[in-house]
């Protein structure tokens, strides 16, 4: 949104900034108009066109579909493209996400995060059908995307990730308990096995950080419970 | 390939990790930007959870004044009625309570039973807990 | 259907260096890595942050484009079917709906049934019954509804396939490396100057053929080769509320107008879109009229939408082919081009350019059988049958097997 024109007012910014060609990292400041309907991710990119053109951001939707632009902002996980810069209090600081290697300024290495997950990721579910609906012939039940878009936000509010590398973290025992729910074809008994680790799900400590920070309704830390007591059902039954 | 792309060696290195905190290990667990309840109920369990440990020193440092005889006890038994320390034995068993009862809130929630009810399980604990403090606290003052 | 493996790139093979990271350039990349080429490209911010990650995410049926632009339709219903082999779990496979509400849609009906069946496009008539049981939230005066095989795709992660098989096939990819400027030698283009975001560096990477594939930005890049394409960025404004309002996707059924399609997306409901014509499709406005006719024309599909809690409004540049002198944009054309410079007096210089998201893997056939011709290389298009990586395998070792 071009804020110059209708802009009411402006906001300084306090962006994390890394090179690997330069030593270490720094803050810098930048002051940005904005409205009263400016995203944060708006005003980064205002920033990147007008005032500094190495500024790297990640983005790609801009509706909080993709989980690309997380990012931290005062101290607190949100996807960028949908966070009002209104509701943004004093001097707003944006860092990279915690707990996941930073590629360059306040964009971090997905890598890492993507290699934490089981080795299949579920991407489509059922919709729930009921009876006062059809579906079209040849289709016999409706489908759609998962809720996790993969932005990392959970990882980065975990308490344990913040403490061990070697966690897989809540997106990736989330992912195995929806394989539970919904296999298509996957073995529920090589996702259980896979959960059953002390870096798996038994590492987490019901801290909840993850369900508060995840911007899709994936509630990740109950599925985690659910998948411990899937995982204390076997060993009591077997 | 013959031609190297600027920059293409250095990005195959890992970069710097944030963590919440000041810099220190586990200390982004005691950082309260952001945080929702459950992750106060989790600080909360390690304050606690360390708070009993160094007391459990402090318990067994005060029974050792037993052997140094009666004169020394009897001074710590006066300084034991003292309100102020009167008023630590309540911070104690506000600790004890916290950690025991949210303890059980997360074996309750940690081992599937009640997965998703994490928020009413720490208030209606809460409440519990409460009451027991305050009946323990007018017991403890109403007993000097 | 099996993925077949791909031998990687001979040393001595021609290279070619992609401008431009979005589903264009990734699916190019693609095509030209499985005919043995050696590919680079280089995207200034993450891939598909340009035009392509920010589309509704329908995966078209053509019918929209049935009666006016039946070269578009045909190129859509053929790369429909496709995708939907190459790229399977990245869609929402509900079919979609043409719903007529008005004498003005009604008398629409005939030709768009003649042209979809013209151009190829599987159609099923509905009653007004039929169609309410199958969307319970479509406005109750529907008056007719038309079957068509729309989806919703994954705006973002299925062109990251192509991307990620690219890349395990031996193609670099690079994001956040911004080109600078293009390197001339006799007349050619032999490569660009780079600036890599990452680490601050700058330098030179150099290709036998440079390809601009940079959406609504070609004319930005054609400028640094001296030569024109005849580009028109046009933006459109599009909505995204929460809940999932349908589960097919629903367009109006008439001729191209502003907000006549709701694409249902995991948890949401994006209506779309609107049209106007810039010359810098860098910092697009998000007009709020535009805005406020997505919620009065989307509740006109779905009542449902004007009660509906807002999750973001943004804006989109199509890349569309025509002269500068359009208007709104609806009036140029949706197919795409391959254009060789050659014939401007460049060499060495290529601008893929217009097409939709989902014609990527069909304009990317098109431009590699140029570029092979232009530089004397035999070797067909693969791309039609061959099965894509998971997304996830871009981020992942070529040995470990992710989904």
């Amino acid at each position: 949104m071009t804020a110059v024109g209708g802009a009411t007012g402006m906001r300084t910014f306090r962006v994390y900034r890394y090179k690997r060609g330069e030593p270490g990292w720094r803050f810098d400041l930048f002051d940005v108009p904005v409205t009263s309907r400016t995203t944060l991710l708006e005003a980064l990119r205002w920033i990147q066109l007008h005032l500094d053109r190495t500024l790297a951001i990640r983005h790609s939707c801009l509706h909080a579909s993709c989980g690309t632009c997380g990012v931290q902002v005062n101290g607190r996980e949100a996807l960028a493209c949908v966070t009002g810069v209104d509701d943004l209090g004093g001097t707003i600081t944006v860092e990279p996400l915690a707990n996941i290697p930073v590629l360059t300024d306040l964009v971090v290495d997905m890598r890492e995060f993507v290699e934490r997950f089981p080795e299949e990721i579920p991407s489509i579910r059922a919709v729930a059908s009921s009876p006062e609906t059809d579906t079209p012939d040849g289709i016999d039940g409706y489908e759609r995307f998962e809720d996790c878009i993969e932005c990392g936000l959970c990882l980065s509010a975990c308490p344990v990730s913040a403490t061990s590398d070697g966690y897989v973290g809540p997106a990736a025992l989330a992912a195995a308990q929806r394989l539970l729910e919904e296999p298509r074809g996957t073995d529920p008994d090589r996702i259980l096995d896979w959960a059953d680790d002390p870096l798996g799900a038994w590492r987490c400590h019901a801290a909840f950080e993850c369900t508060a920070a995840c911007p899709s309704n994936v509630a990740p830390a109950e599925r985690i419970m659910a998948l411990r007591g899937a995982l204390a059902g076997r060993r009591g039954g077997a | 390939m013959s031609d190297t792309v600027p920059g293409a060696d250095r990005r195959a290195e890992r970069g710097p990790v944030l963590r919440k905190g000041v810099g220190i290990p586990a200390s982004g667990w005691f950082d309260p930007r952001g945080r929702a309840l459950g992750g106060f109920a989790f600080s909360a369990n390690r304050v606690t959870g360390l708070g009993l440990v160094f007391y459990l020193y402090l318990h067994l440092g005060v029974l050792s004044l037993l052997l140094r005889g009666e004169r020394s006890w009897d001074d710590f038994i006066r300084l034991a009625t003292s309100w102020a320390f009167l008023s630590l034995d309540v911070v104690l068993i506000l600790g004890i309570l916290y950690h025991g009862l949210n303890g059980i809130r997360v074996a309750l929630v940690g081992s599937g039973l009640v997965a998703d009810r994490q928020r009413a399980l720490w208030w209606s604990l809460g409440v519990f807990g409460t009451i027991a403090l305050v009946a323990a606290a007018l017991h403890i003052y109403g007993s000097r | 259907m099996m993925t077949p493996s791909a031998p990687r790139a001979a040393r001595d093979a021609p290279r070619v260096l992609i401008v431009g990271g979005g589903g264009t350039g990734g699916a190019l990349a693609h095509d030209l890595t499985l005919r043995g080429l050696r590919v680079t490209l280089v995207e200034r911010g993450e891939f598909t942050s340009g035009t392509t990650g920010r589309h509704h995410g329908l995966l078209h049926s053509g019918a929209r484009y049935a009666v006016a632009d039946q070269d578009s339709a045909i190129e859509c219903i053929q790369e429909n079917a496709i995708l939907r082999r190459i790229c399977p779990g990245s869609f929402e496979e509900n079919d979609g709906l043409f719903v007529a509400l008005t004498d003005e849609d009604m008398a629409y009906y005939d030709d768009f049934v003649r042209g979809c069946k013209g151009c190829g496009i599987p159609i099923q008539e509905l009653t007004t019954d039929e169609a309410l049981r199958l969307e319970p939230l479509l406005n109750p005066e529907t008056r007719a509804a038309v079957r068509v095989p729309d989806a919703t795709m994954d705006a973002m992660r299925m062109p990251m396939r192509f991307f990620a098989t690219a890349k395990h096939h031996g193609a670099r990819l690079f994001n956040y490396m911004e080109v600078l400027g293009l390197v001339t030698a006799d007349g050619s283009i032999v490569g660009a100057t780079v600036r890599d975001h990452v680490t601050g560096s700058e330098g030179e990477i150099r290709a036998d053929v440079v390809v601009n594939a940079t959406g609504p930005w070609s004319e930005t890049i054609a400028r640094m080769a001296g030569v024109d394409v005849p580009i028109v960025p046009s933006p459109g404004v599009m909505l995204a509320v929460r809940g999932r309002l349908c589960n097919m996707v629903l367009n109006r059924m008439h001729r191209s107008g502003d907000g006549d399609i709701i694409v249902p997306q995991r948890a949401l409901s994006i209506v779309g879109t609107s049209s106007w014509t810039v010359d810098d499709p860098d910092d697009l406005d998000v007009p709020e009229d535009h805005v406020q006719r997505m919620w009065e024309e989307g509740a006109r599909l779905v009542p449902a939408v004007a009660g509906a809690e807002f999750r973001a409004a943004w804006s989109a540049a199509r890349p569309l082919i025509g002269s500068r002198a359009a208007d709104s944009g609806r009036e140029l054309s949706r197919t795409f081009e391959t254009i060789d410079h050659a014939d401007d007096g460049v060499g060495g210089f290529v601008t893929l350019t217009g097409g939709k998201a989902t014609t990527l893997r069909g304009m990317a056939e098109l431009c590699g059988d140029v570029i092979c011709r232009k530089i004397g290389i035999d070797r067909e298009s693969r791309t039609r049958t061959f099965v894509t990586l998971p997304h996830t395998a871009f981020y992942a070792d070529a040995d470990r097997r992710i989904a």
